[in-house]
C-alpha cells in the first residue's frame, strides 16, 4: 500500500536478497518459538503475529513484486503459509482475534472507496455505470444461478434438495456471485497509483455495488424462503428490514461525513486517533443498530469529498492510516483461508469461480458494449470484478444463519469460492491495469507507512 | 531522546499520570474496573516493550552528541552501586518480614533494586530546559543520566530467565535464556538495520521499526523472557548499525512521552499498595537506601569532577528522580508475576517515582544553580509556560 510523500527507488538484487533473508530468519525465529511454546495465552500470540504479519506480509509483497504479481498476493501468501492450515506459526484463537482489525480496515476501506467517488467523475459515466450494474447484477445472478443447478450432482449439500429448494438456493448462490472486493480493488489501486478509465469505471461500480447487493439480497431471500422451507409464507418483512437498514445507514453516514468534514477543516490533526476511534468504536454502534457498516462509512467519505473542500486532505491521511491495518488484514484474511476445505472442495469450487469469471467477462463486454465505452474499457472492465473477499462471506454467513436448513454446506462452498477468486482476482486487476496502460510508471512504495507523528 | 523539548509539559517524571491512574484505578476510586484493566494488558505490553527500544536508541547519546565514554561507565557504575545499596538492605528485611522466599525473594528484592537504581534522563532534561541551564554539569548528568539504564536492564533480563515456561523442548540454563533475550534482540537490531537500507525512507522506518518491535515483544512473551532487555539491545543494535541513526533518533522521539504517559497511567492504575502486607516497611527501606545511595553518588562526582564540586551536597538528592525505566520495569513485573511479587515491585518504583519527584527536580535547580549554570534571574516559569 502506498502513502506518504517519499517515493522509493528502484530495488535492486541485493536488497531483494535481504529482504528473501529477513522473510526467512523471521520464520525461522517464529517457528522456533511455536515449536518451543506451543500453547500460550491468546494476548501474547496475537502481539507476535501482528508484528509477524505485518512485516512477512510486507517483505513478501515485495518479493512477488519481481514476478508481477500484486502486493495483496503477497500478504495473502504470507498469511496462507504462516497461518493454521500450513505451518501453524500463527494459531486460531490468534487468527480469531486478528480479526477485530477487520472493522477497522473495513472502516477506512469504505471511507476511502467513497472518497474516491466525484460526482463530477460519476457524471461522466453515468451511462456505463448504470449498463455494467444492470448487466453485472442481473446478468451474472441469473447465470450463475442457472450454473449452480447444472452442477448440483457435485455438490454434496445440493444432492439431497428438492427442485424447488433447489431452485430458492440457485437464486442466493447467484446473489453471492455478484459480491466484489471493494478492499482488493483499493488495495490495488493504491499499490498501481491506477489513473484512467478502466480504475475509475471498477471503482465506481464496485463502491456502489455494494447498495445493488444488499437490496438484491432482500429480494432474493424473499423469494427463495418459501422455495427452500415450504412451511413457511412469503413475508415482505425483509423489505421493510431493508428500508430502515439502507436509510439509516445513508443518515448516519451524512452525519458522520459532515462531522468529518468539520474536524478536518477545523482541527485536521490526530486524524489517525479519529480514523481508529471511528473503526471500532462506530462500526459497533451501527451493528448495534443493525445497519450497513460499509455503505454508512462509503457515504461519510461520499460527503467529505463531494461536499467539501477536504477530500484530498482526507484521502492523504487515509491513505497513510491504512496501510499499515490493510497489511495486517489482508494477511489475515489469508490466513483465515481454510485449506482443508479448499481441498476438499476444490473441483467444484474450480469450476465455479470459473464460470463466475467466464460470465463476468461476458456481462462485462456486453455492458460496455451497450454503453458505448472506449476500447480499452471494453476489453479490461469485467477485470476489477472478479476478486471477492470479506463482504462474500458476510453475504454466506447471513444466508447460513437465515436458511439454517442449508446446514454448513452452503457457507463451505462460498468460502472455497471465494478463496480462489481472493487469490486470482488481484493478480487479474492488476494485469488489466498494467496492460491498459493506466498503472503508474513510478516504482511503488510497497512497505506501510505511518504518518509521521505532528512535531 | 534528542531534539525533543519536553519543557513545559508536566512533571518531570511524569509521576503525575502514576498518581492518576492509581486514583482512578480499581483500588481507589474503582473507575477503572479489574477486568477492564486487563483487556489493557496487550497495549501494555507494547508500550513496555517500545519505550525499551527508545531507551535503546538513546543509550548513551546526550542530545545530539555521543556521550563521553568516562561518563558511560560512570552511569553504569552509578545504578549498579545504587541497586547494590537497596538490594542488600532489603534482602536482609525480607528475611525477617515479607511472606515470600527462595527465588520469589531473589525475584522482589531484584526487581525493586532493578527499578528503583536509575535517574531519569526525563529529570535532567526537564530541569536544564526549564531553566535554561548549560554548563559541564548539565552535560554530565545528561551524560550520566543516558547512560545509566544497562545494568538494571540486564538485571530484569536475568530475573525473567530464571523463570521461563515450563515444559520446554530444550533444556536451557538461566544464563542460556539471558543470552537468548539478548541474542534475539541483536538479531532483530540487525534485521532492522538492513532492511532500512541504504536510503532513509521515513514512512517505510516506522514499518520496520513497528513490526520487528510488535514481534520481538510477542516471542519474548511466548517464552516468558524480558522483553525489556530484548527490545533494549534492539535498539541499541540498530542505533550501532544504521547509517540512518539520527534520523530514526528524530523520528521516533515524539512517540517517547505519548507511549510513556498511557504507560504510567496504566501503570498507576496496576498498583495495589495492599500487595503485601508489610509493603510499608518495604517502600520506607526503599527510599531511605536510595536516598542514602544517591547522596553518596553526589558527595562522590564532587570529589571526582571539578563540574559537579561547587554544586555541593544537594546534588545528590538531584539524582533522586526515577520514572520512565522504573515504572517500565515495575509494570513488566506486574504483568510478568502477577501477585503480589509483581505488585510489590510496582508499587515500590510508583512510590520511588513520586517521591523522586518532590525532591529531585527541586534539589537539582539548586545544584545547578550553586554551580552557576543556571543564569539569573531565572525565567519565571508561569512566563515559561506562556511562551511554550
Amino acid at each position: 500500500m502506498s502513502g506518504g510523500s517519499d517515493l522509493a527507488a528502484p530495488r535492486g538484487a541485493t536488497t531483494r536478497f535481504i529482504q528473501a533473508s529477513a522473510l526467512a530468519v523471521l520464520f525461522a525465529v517464529l517457528y522456533g518459538a511455536t515449536r518451543a511454546v506451543p500453547t500460550i495465552q491468546s494476548r501474547v500470540g496475537t502481539i507476535g503475529a501482528v508484528g509477524f504479519l505485518l512485516l512477512t506480509g510486507t517483505l513478501t509483497s515485495e518479493l512477488v513484486e519481481i514476478v508481477g504479481l500484486p502486493h495483496l498476493t503477497g500478504y495473502l501468501a504470507a498469511g496462507i503459509v504462516a497461518g493454521p492450515h500450513v505451518l501453524r506459526l500463527i494459531d486460531e484463537h490468534s487468527v480469531e482475534d486478528l480479526t477485530s482489525v477487520n472493522s477497522l480496515a473495513l472502516a477506512l476501506i469504505a471511507l476511502e472507496g467513497g472518497a474516491h467517488l466525484r460526482i463530477a467523475t460519476l457524471k461522466k459515466s453515468v451511462r456505463s455505470l448504470a449498463w455494467a450494474t444492470v448487466i453485472q447484477s442481473l446478468l451474472v445472478m441469473a447465470a450463475m444461478s442457472i450454473v449452480f443447478v447444472l452442477v448440483r450432482k457435485f455438490i454434496p449439500f445440493a444432492t439431497t434438495l428438492s427442485t424447488g429448494a433447489l431452485a430458492g438456493t440457485a437464486l442466493l448462490w447467484g446473489t453471492l456471485a455478484i459480491t466484489r472486493s471493494p478492499s482488493a480493488t483499493l488495495g490495488i489501486m493504491s499499490q498501481t497509483r491506477a489513473k484512467g478509465p478502466v480504475m475509475t469505471g471498477t471503482l465506481s461500480f464496485v463502491m456502489t455495488s455494494d447498495v445493488v447487493v444488499v437490496v438484491l439480497l432482500a429480494a432474493a431471500m424473499v423469494a427463495a424462503r418459501p422455495l427452500i422451507d415450504p412451511t413457511s409464507s412469503f413475508s415482505l418483512h425483509a423489505f421493510e428490514a431493508l428500508g430502515h437498514d439502507v436509510l439509516g445507514s445513508v443518515a448516519l453516514g451524512t452525519t458522520l461525513g459532515l462531522f468529518l468534514t468539520m474536524y478536518v477543516r477545523l482541527v485536521g490533526a490526530q486524524l489517525v486517533l479519529v480514523f481508529v476511534a471511528l473503526g471500532f468504536g462506530m462500526s459497533e454502534l451501527l451493528s448495534f443498530l443493525h445497519f450497513d457498516t460499509l455503505l454508512a462509512f462509503m457515504v461519510a467519505g461520499f460527503v467529505v469529498q463531494n461536499l467539501s473542500r477536504q477530500g484530498e486532505k482526507f484521502i492523504q491521511a487515509i491513505e497513510q492510516t491504512g496501510s499499515i491495518v490493510y497489511v495486517i488484514f489482508f494477511a489475515t484474511a489469508g490466513a483465515h483461508l481454510d485449506l482443508d476445505l479448499l481441498r476438499e472442495l476444490w473441483p467444484i469450487a474450480v469450476a465455479l469461480a470459473g464460470s463466475r469469471m467466464a460470465v463476468t467477462w461476458i456481462a462485462g463486454r456486453l455492458a460496455s458494449r451497450l454503453a458505448n465505452d472506449p476500447p480499452i474499457v471494453r476489453r479490461w472492465s469485467w477485470a476489477g470484478l472478479v476478486s471477492q473477499a470479506g463482504l462474500a462471506l458476510g453475504v454466506a454467513g447471513v444466508i447460513e444463519r437465515a436458511f439454517p436448513i442449508l446446514g454448513s454446506g452452503f457457507r463451505a462452498l462460498a468460502v472455497a469460492v471465494v478463496a480462489l477468486n481472493e487469490m486470482v482476482g488481484p493478480v487479474l486487476f492488476k494485469l488489466a491495469l498494467d496492460r491498459a496502460g493506466e498503472s503508474s510508471r513510478e516504482p511503488s512504495v510497497s512497505l506501510p507507512s505511518i504518518p509521521p507523528p505532528p512535531r | 531522546m534528542g531534539g525533543h523539548t519536553i519543557r513545559g509539559f508536566g512533571l518531570a517524571s511524569g509521576a503525575e499520570y502514576v498518581v492518576l491512574g492509581f486514583v482512578l484505578g480499581p483500588n481507589v476510586l474503582g473507575l477503572v474496573e479489574k477486568s477492564m484493566l486487563a483487556t489493557f494488558d496487550p497495549i501494555a505490553d507494547v508500550a513496555v516493550g517500545w519505550i525499551a527500544l527508545l531507551i535503546g536508541f538513546g543509550f548513551g547519546v546526550d542530545g545530539d552528541r555521543r556521550a563521553r565514554a568516562a561518563s558511560m561507565l560512570g552511569g553504569t557504575f552509578v545504578s549498579l552501586f545504587t541497586g547494590a545499596a537497596l538490594f542488600v538492605p532489603l534482602w536482609l528485611l525480607t528475611a525477617n518480614i515479607a511472606p515470600v522466599h527462595g527465588f520469589d525473594r531473589v525475584l522482589l528484592v531484584g526487581g525493586i533494586a532493578a527499578a528503583c537504581s536509575e535517574t531519569t534522563r526525563q529529570s535532567v532534561r526537564w530541569v536544564s530546559e526549564r531553566y535554561g541551564a548549560t554548563g559541564p554539569l548539565v552535560r554530565l548528568l545528561g551524560e550520566l543520566s543516558q547512560s545509566d539504564d544497562l545494568p538494571p536492564i540486564i538485571a530484569v533480563a536475568i530475573l525473567f530467565s530464571f523463570v521461563t515456561p515450563a515444559h520446554l523442548p530444550w533444556t536451557i540454563a538461566p544464563w542460556g535464556w539471558a543470552l537468548v533475550t539478548v541474542g534475539f534482540g541483536l538479531i532483530m537490531g540487525a534485521l532492522a538495520a538492513l532492511l532500512l537500507g541504504r536510503d532513509f525512507r521515513r514512512n517505510e522506518s516506522w514499518g520496520v521499526l513497528l513490526g520487528l518491535s510488535v514481534m520481538g515483544i510477542g516471542i519474548t512473551a511466548r517464552l516468558g523472557l524480558s522483553s525489556i532487555g530484548t527490545l533494549f539491545t534492539m535498539g541499541v543494535t540498530t542505533a550501532i548499525l544504521s547509517r540512518h541513526r539520527a534520523a530514526l533518533r528524530e523520528m521516533v522521539a515524539p512517540t517517547d512521552r505519548r507511549v510513556l504517559h498511557p504507560l504510567l497511567l496504566l501503570a498507576g492504575a496496576h498498583v495495589d499498595l495492599r500487595a503485601m502486607g508489610s509493603v510499608a516497611l518495604i517502600l520506607l527501606c526503599t527510599i531511605t537506601a536510595r536516598v542514602a545511595a544517591k547522596g553518596i553518588t553526589g558527595f562522590t562526582l564532587g570529589a571526582a569532577s571539578s563540574a559537579a564540586r561547587s554544586a555541593g551536597p544537594v546534588l545528590g538528592l538531584g539524582l533522586l528522580s526515577s520514572g520512565a525505566l522504573s515504572m517500565t520495569i515495575g509494570l513488566a513485573f506486574a504483568l510478568r508475576f502477577p501477585g503480589s511479587i509483581g505488585d510489590t515491585v510496582l508499587a515500590t518504583a510508583a512510590a520511588v517515582a513520586v517521591f523522586g519527584e518532590f525532591v529531585g527536580p527541586t534539589a537539582l535547580r539548586v545544584a545547578l544553580k550553586q554551580a552557576g549554570e543556571i543564569k539569573s534571574p531565572e525565567t519565571p516559569p508561569n512566563q515559561d509556560l506562556a511562551k511554550a
